[in-house]
């Protein structure tokens, strides 16, 4: 998901730097406040160790191989405000020494992949965790969360393309959202595999993401900052959206004619979004499915990670 | 000089892993502490620099030269008490060989143009010049060791403390290694299964078991003794066993 | 070995490309990359100047045309699909060029700048910028660090592969869990191990 130089105009990826650079001052604010000296190391050799994990291979089909992002793993694993430094670090380290993702993408990559990963994946993750959950909640929570992570960075990503002009929204969203939400199973299952592992090693080692109450603060200053990233690029799209709904109202009977629209690339950002009521029924519905499939892999893997009762 | 005083450390789940643990280190000796695995021998050397326990007790059980390793002193014993840890990757953390070993220095407040010259002169004691722009990545594992005892000098440390310092080196590195460290002047304690290394260089032992020390004393004495290292999981060196008098 | 050339792109050198201050470099680089991002999308002459002083700066730093080029030949599948659905559009191919050179030419630029310039210089440039120090230090851990993971992830590949005798998608993703997962927990002891060294050389946070 790291977007290169050239793809996004310089508007869009200012705006998108500034949001980003707020959503990390806020968790380095939060771990020099809330993290113990003693796990200062912590977060650098964690950052090693998520950009290792990247390279390990999970064969899909014919040579191609899945790879874990980390966000949410890394929330579980060191807390959601060091996470956010984790993954800054890692895209930092991709972007200057590897020039994987624009030097003037950076801000973008760092916000769907840093800031807006971690705080949806925290967020998802301490809610269904709730203060009880045995092992199998706890893998349950982190593989939905991680795949929602993914949906989600990627729906930003894909806002910030349309909205630079690169690729018209009724594409791109439908692509990226399709695409990830396939991926995003991936990272879940991954992620949960990891911390089944984990936790039967070094149960201690899971406790870190744990909601402290201090850090609930923090939490809904991360998700407000996620969501007002994800409404700033969003929103010019959201106003046409309402018209979009009457269209599908009054043409619900028609649904079935209505699919010739959405092919014809129309350069009228005001237009696309609306341009087939149809396309946006089925975006809706394709996300509803998307996440209930989603959630049922996560749950029948956490029950097969757990045969006994956790 | 380094005293160690009824030392007594278990662990949170219970498990005693110091009993009583006494001896003394006059100013230049070379002493050896050998002993079985699960001893106790690394526990002890953390004790040495303050790094355990958790909270340093009212009456200290250590003192380093005049100064006793009480809360207030710590600073002070860390700088004077060098501890060279085991991994050599665990305390090069500094992204280059110069920036590790200017570590210590500039904690303590030394600033340029001191601070460079210092780095300089540590690296060439142990032999290592030139070698202050290096990435610890491609260093052999001696000379990893030995960047790290140049960050221990640098710090003016009176006493060094080395964990299995010839574990995993080839043995031309053990020989430097040993050449090294009879040069140097500071007091020095070192852990060790390399019992040959320890009839070559350290004219003293302490044989640490189960958490006590069980023999503290000439080391072709003690080591020549079978029944004590069978006893202590240890065995006679082959340098003992084969050699003559000349 | 490869993989070691891949993870580090520094390439040791004396040229006065490599000679130059960091801070000049990455100023210089940065300038490029934005000069290009803020170009029309015709600008094919601007284009065409700016990748010939690219290459002549690659000449002149003497470093290895081939690994420059492996470098520039690993494009992100990302990067493909989101430019060939830019194509879909009217005017989609004068925006697809521009997207496929503009990346193009700032890839170069950045692989430049690592070839010709240590890291931890590079971290020294944004330390002082002022980049929050707990940034630069988790940087400067993760790059001591990386090395140091790869070689046990590498060797804990290798003892499960002379283990594993059924070869299969499901093992494959296990082995691969276990192996980040053990990778997570030695990385956390030698954090604990890191900490207790810094602490011995006198640190206070």
């Amino acid at each position: 998901m790291h977007i290169p130089d050239g793809f996004l105009d310089l508007q869009t990826a200012a705006v998108a730097a500034v949001v980003a650079g707020l959503g990390i001052a806020v968790a380095l604010r939060d771990v020099k406040r809330n993290l113990p000296p003693r796990r200062v190391p912590l977060i650098g050799l964690a950052a090693a160790f998520v950009f290792a994990a990247q390279m390990l291979n999970f064969p899909v089909a014919a040579g191609t191989s899945g790879h874990l992002i980390g966000a949410v793993l890394a929330c579980v694993l060191v807390g959601p405000a060091a996470a956010v430094v984790v993954m800054t670090a890692v895209l930092v380290l991709q972007c200057l020494m590897f020039a994987d993702g624009g030097v003037t993408a950076l801000g973008a990559n760092l916000l769907n992949m840093a800031v807006i990963a971690p705080a949806v994946g925290h967020v998802v993750y301490s809610t269904l965790k709730g203060s009880t959950g045995g092992l199998r909640r706890t893998l349950l929570a982190a593989g939905f969360a991680a795949w929602c992570a993914t949906l989600v960075a990627s729906l930003a990503c894909a806002a910030q393309l349309a909205a630079s002009g690169t690729v018209p929204w009724s594409l791109v969203l439908p692509a990226m959202g399709g695409v990830h939400m396939v991926i995003g199973l991936g990272e879940a299952v991954i992620t949960m595999l990891v911390l089944a592992v984990v936790a039967r090693a070094r149960p201690e080692l899971l406790r870190a993401g744990e909601p402290a109450a201090a850090a609930i603060n923090s939490t809904t200053a991360f998700g407000l900052l996620a969501a007002l990233g994800l409404v700033a690029f969003v929103a010019p799209f959201a106003s046409s959206m309402p018209d979009g709904l009457e269209h599908v109202a009054e043409k619900l009977g028609f649904a079935a004619s209505a699919t010739a629209a959405h092919a014809a690339p129309l350069p009228d950002y005001a237009v696309m979004s609306l341009a087939g009521d149809s396309p946006l029924l089925s975006t809706v519905l394709a996300g509803g499915i998307g996440t209930l499939v989603a959630f049922a892999v996560a749950w029948f893997v956490a029950r097969a990670l757990t045969p006994a009762h956790a | 000089m380094l005293e160690v005083d009824r030392l007594n450390f278990s662990y949170s789940d219970g498990h005693v892993a110091l009993r009583d643990v006494s001896f003394r280190l006059e100013a230049g000796e070379r002493v050896a502490l050998i002993g079985p695995n699960g001893a106790g021998k690394s526990t002890l050397l953390l004790h040495l620099n303050g790094l355990l326990p958790d909270r340093l007790p009212l009456m200290p059980a250590v003192t380093a030269g005049d100064v006793p390793l009480v809360e207030a002193n710590v600073a002070e014993v860390r700088r004077r008490v060098g501890l060279l840890f085991q991994d050599p990757d665990d305390q090069l953390f500094c992204p280059t060989v110069w920036e590790d070993v200017a570590f210590g220095p500039q904690q303590l407040g030394q600033r340029e143009p001191q601070l460079t010259q210092r780095v300089e002169d540590s690296l060439a004691k142990v032999g290592l010049a030139g070698f202050a722009t290096r990435h610890p990545h491609h260093l052999s594992r001696g000379e990893k060791r030995r960047v790290c005892l140049a960050g221990l000098l640098a710090c003016d440390a009176s006493v060094l403390v080395l964990d299995e310092p010839t574990s995993d080196l080839d043995p031309r590195g053990r020989r430097e290694l040993m050449g090294l460290l009879t040069r140097l002047p500071a007091t020095q304690l070192i852990a060790t299964h390399d019992l040959e290394f320890v009839v070559e260089i350290c004219p003293r032992v302490i044989v640490l078991d189960r958490g006590r020390v069980v023999a503290d004393g000439p080391a072709r004495e003690l080591l020549n003794d079978e029944a004590l290292m069978l006893a202590h999981g240890l065995e006679r060196p082959h340098i003992l066993r084969h050699s003559h008098p000349h | 070995m490869l993989r070691d050339r891949l993870l580090s792109p520094y390439q040791h050198g004396s040229s006065p490309l490599h000679r130059w201050p960091a801070r000049t470099k990455l100023g210089v680089a940065l300038a490029i990359v934005l000069l290009v991002v803020l170009l029309p999308r015709n600008a094919y002459p601007a284009y065409g100047v700016i990748g010939v002083a690219i290459v002549a700066a690659a000449l002149w730093s003497r470093v290895s045309r081939g690994q420059l080029l492996l470098r520039l030949a690993l494009v992100e599948p990302f990067a493909l699909g989101i430019a060939t659905l830019a194509l879909l559009r009217p005017g989609g191919t004068e925006l697809f060029l521009s997207m496929v050179i503009k990346s193009t030419l700032c890839l170069a630029c950045m692989v430049l700048l690592t070839a010709t310039t240590r890291f931890t210089d590079l971290l020294q440039v944004l330390w002082r910028l002022h980049v929050p120090a707990l940034l630069v230090t988790t940087l400067a851990l993760m790059h001591r660090y990386l090395f140091v993971l790869f070689d046990e992830m590498e060797r804990m590949q290798r003892a499960r592969r002379s283990r594993t005798f059924v070869a299969g998608k499901a093992s494959a993703w296990r082995s691969s869990a276990q192996v980040a997962a053990l990778l997570f927990v030695r990385a956390s002891e030698r954090a604990e191990r890191v900490y207790l060294a810094m602490c011995a050389r006198g640190w206070r946070n």
